[in-house]
């Protein structure tokens, strides 16, 4: 679906050779150059590829030949082990690690294949050796993952053997009864893995990659592993390692039961398939909203109501809730439960059902909306030249024609908006710069104009230039003169002008403040009310674990004396009694 | 299809419509990436499930913003419908008695089955069989009975 973006970065690549630079030609082709033999060139130059080739081929020897006796038996040992002996040369592996996997060894350095890195596919419990799980990655290697105990192996534990060696000719026969079900894909896929391995590591002289392309490919596993260890760094195993880690645990986090009880393909078609079960149950959400209410979303419901939060706090609490997220009241509520981070917040809680809560969300966005109206209706409507202008006087210059002009600027805000009408924006381009050739002391003239034309109502000593009305700031011929002749320009003028004249005083500022007092103080006393109920239901809680306990030691006890009573030996009931007589 | 205009000659949308692009956006989006998931493995008659689904909740927002929660002006549920965001053939069934929660048109056409019935998701949840699971072939609708 997303292609690859994968670019071969520079840094994959070898480092230049002393005296050489890289650059980016304006057509966005990188080329090379060597100030001091003055030359160019777009081929990267690189050193002899013959030290690097060398050490893959060291290492593989090392590996082979002068690998001491030790118990790989031992998990421990072995993961120690393979961080010892596979390790390639290591300057060059700082580069691979930015994507490149183990593409780039020996013949090929002048070209990273591009590789993404090593994930994991495919996870298989394995019967009979419960926590511990198979996992499958990209390229056919696989490890045995302890969910529990959160460690992993590329060696497999001596004590899983069996149990894989019965999960893979399990397989083998599924594959040969030929059905047409997922596992057949994934033995295939695995097949078609096996070839890439072998594929991406051609440099590799063991008898083992020889095997693999055989057709028992199934069966020389256990040792391919190895291989392809050796060739890993110990840095990239870890990273490998625990990046299979976190997507193991990921997985098993996100699609929960129906992957886990058969054997579970990640394949290309069954990512696909998830996806679709993804989607159909999302959409089984909507289908819920579509058909039956929201009923279905009741599972929410935490056991704790009944505890005294008046109906009407535990509204009101909600409410905080959706404003202090921030929620926008115009966002459809399957938006809310989708990004769901309203989940954790103890508010959240407060309503008992989905549909209470979402009959406050309504309520609550509803009255959010008209307040939002009504604020839009008594602020003053924004003039969308304002902005324009100031853009204007900034960028625009007697160089530039309208078109490049345009051209140029297309992605500022300034020239998308799409209140302002384009030829609008023309026009005052066109004027604006026809303008910029005028004598100054004409715009000056011109400037004085259009500031005597505004009332002193809007205009007076009180204003500053931070504050001036909009029917200066959108006049082109405010933006003429250079802001460093003109704000000193218009200063003096507003200096000299009076004092606003007296209008109706401001009375409704204090009830205002009064009423968001009220709200605040509200809110804290809410808020308080939640706390202690919080507490509560923990004092419940606690109260409730003591009974629990205190009966189960009241059952044991009684289990007890039942066992005593039950263990009668041969001799019968006779001997019991005695035993009790000679105890008294 | 009516002619595509460029940027600098189309009208700006009318007020309000700030406020829900971002839903909008994300809608939009969501119609892209289930246009274009492959629908190989998929039977034919599901894969355009999600179309019709993502369609419906687009309708749905907006019908809800204008006659629900009165959040836009009429001038803006205009221009929506004209630049289909919603659709108004369904917005007309949603008015009804009886269709209040209608999943898509093809669902009640009645002249396009063969016993001139409509789809089994108008069947109200109370006249199926205990536990039984419908999903209808044209939208994969679970049922839109208004009783339900």
């Amino acid at each position: 679906m997303v292609k690859s973006t994968y670019q071969p970065s520079a840094s994959a690549l070898q480092p230049l050779p002393p005296g050489w630079t890289e650059h980016k030609a304006p057509t966005g082709h990188t080329y090379y150059h060597n100030a001091e033999t003055k030359e160019s060139t777009y081929k990267r130059p690189g050193v002899a590829p013959t030290a690097p080739s060398i050490n893959p081929a060291m290492n593989s020897f090392v590996q082979h030949q002068t690998v001491p006796q030790v118990n790989l038996s031992d998990p421990n040992v072995a993961n120690a082990f393979m961080a010892q002996y596979g390790q390639p040369p290591p300057h060059q592996q700082r580069g691979q690690r930015g994507g490149s996997g183990p593409g780039a060894r020996g013949g090929f350095q002048a070209r990273p294949r591009p590789q993404p890195v090593d994930k994991p596919r495919l996870k298989i419990p394995i019967p009979g050796a419960e926590p511990w799980i198979l996992v499958y990655t990209k390229y056919g290697r696989r490890f045995a993952y302890n969910p529990t105990k959160n460690a992993s192996y590329w060696r497999i534990p001596e004590k899983l053997m069996p149990a894989i060696l019965e999960l893979d000719t399990a397989r083998i026969r599924q594959k040969a009864e030929g059905k047409e079900i997922e596992s057949h894909n994934g033995g295939k896929d695995a097949d078609a893995q096996g070839g890439a391995t072998a594929a991406a590591r051609p440099s590799a002289p063991s008898p083992q990659a020889e095997e693999q392309a055989t057709h028992e490919y199934d069966s020389s596993e256990y040792e391919e592993v190895e291989v392809t260890d050796d060739e890993g760094a110990e840095g990239d195993e870890k990273n490998q390692e625990t990046d299979g880690e976190g997507h193991a645990r990921k997985r098993q986090r996100t699609e929960e039961p129906p992957a886990d009880t058969g054997p579970a393909e990640f394949t290309e078609a069954d990512i696909a398939a998830q996806l679709a079960a993804m989607g159909a149950g999302y959409y089984g959400k909507d289908d819920v909203a579509m058909g039956e209410g929201v009923e279905g979303e009741e599972e929410w419901e935490e056991g704790d109501e009944g505890l005294p939060l008046s109906d009407e706090d535990a509204r009101l609490l909600f409410k905080d809730l959706l404003n202090d997220f921030r929620i926008n009241p115009y966002s459809p509520w399957e938006k809310l439960i989708e990004e769901g981070k309203v989940f954790d917040d103890p508010r959240y809680s407060v309503l008992p059902t989905t549909r209470a809560r979402r009959e406050v969300w309504e309520e609550w966005s509803r009255a959010k909306i008209q307040e939002n109206n009504d604020r839009r209706v008594k602020e003053e409507k924004k003039d969308p030249r304002i902005p324009y202008l100031a853009f204007l006087q900034d960028k625009a210059t007697p160089k530039l024609y309208w078109p490049e002009f345009r051209r140029k600027y297309k992605r500022e805000a300034p020239m998308k908006d799409p209140k302002l009408h384009d030829r609008d924006r023309e026009r005052f381009y066109r004027e604006h710069i026809g303008r910029l050739k005028l004598p100054s002391t004409t715009l000056k003239a011109d400037l004085r104009k259009l500031l005597v034309s505004v009332p002193l109502s809007t205009l007076n000593n009180t204003t500053d230039l931070l504050t001036l009305p909009p029917q200066v700031l959108s006049d082109i011929r405010y933006i003429s003169l250079d802001p460093s002749i003109r704000d000193p320009f218009v200063e003096a003028y507003l200096q000299d002008l009076g004092p606003p004249p007296l209008a109706g005083g401001e009375g409704a500022g204090d009830g205002e403040d009064d009423a968001v007092k009220k709200s605040h103080g509200e809110r804290l006393k809410r808020e308080k009310a939640l706390e202690e109920r919080q507490r509560a239901v923990a004092e419940e809680k606690r109260r409730q674990e003591k009974r629990v306990q205190y009966e189960r030691a009241r059952l044991r006890d009684g289990e007890r004396e039942i066992e005593r009573a039950m263990h009668v030996d041969k001799k019968g009931l006779q001997s019991q009694l005695t035993g009790e007589l000679a105890k008294t | 299809m009516p002619a595509i205009r460029p940027a600098s000659k189309r009208k700006p949308p009318p007020d309000g419509f700030e406020d829900i692009e971002e839903d909008l956006l994300i809608f939009g989006n969501k119609m892209k990436d289930a246009q274009n998931t492959p629908t190989d493995n998929i039977p034919k008659h599901q894969a355009q499930w999600p179309i019709f689904q993502i369609s419906h909740q687009r309708s749905r927002y907006v019908y809800e913003l204008y006659y629900e929660k009165e959040a836009i002006s009429k001038a803006l549920y205009d221009w929506l419908l004209k630049n289909g965001y919603a659709d108004a053939m369904l917005i007309a069934k949603w008015k009804k008695q009886g269709y209040e929660k209608l999943c898509c048109l093809r669902c009640i056409q009645t002249k396009e089955t063969n016993f001139n019935s409509t789809c089994v998701c108008r069947v109200p949840r109370a006249q199926l069989k205990e536990d039984q699971d419908v999903q209808c072939v044209s939208c994969g609708c679970r049922g839109c009975a208004s009783t339900d």
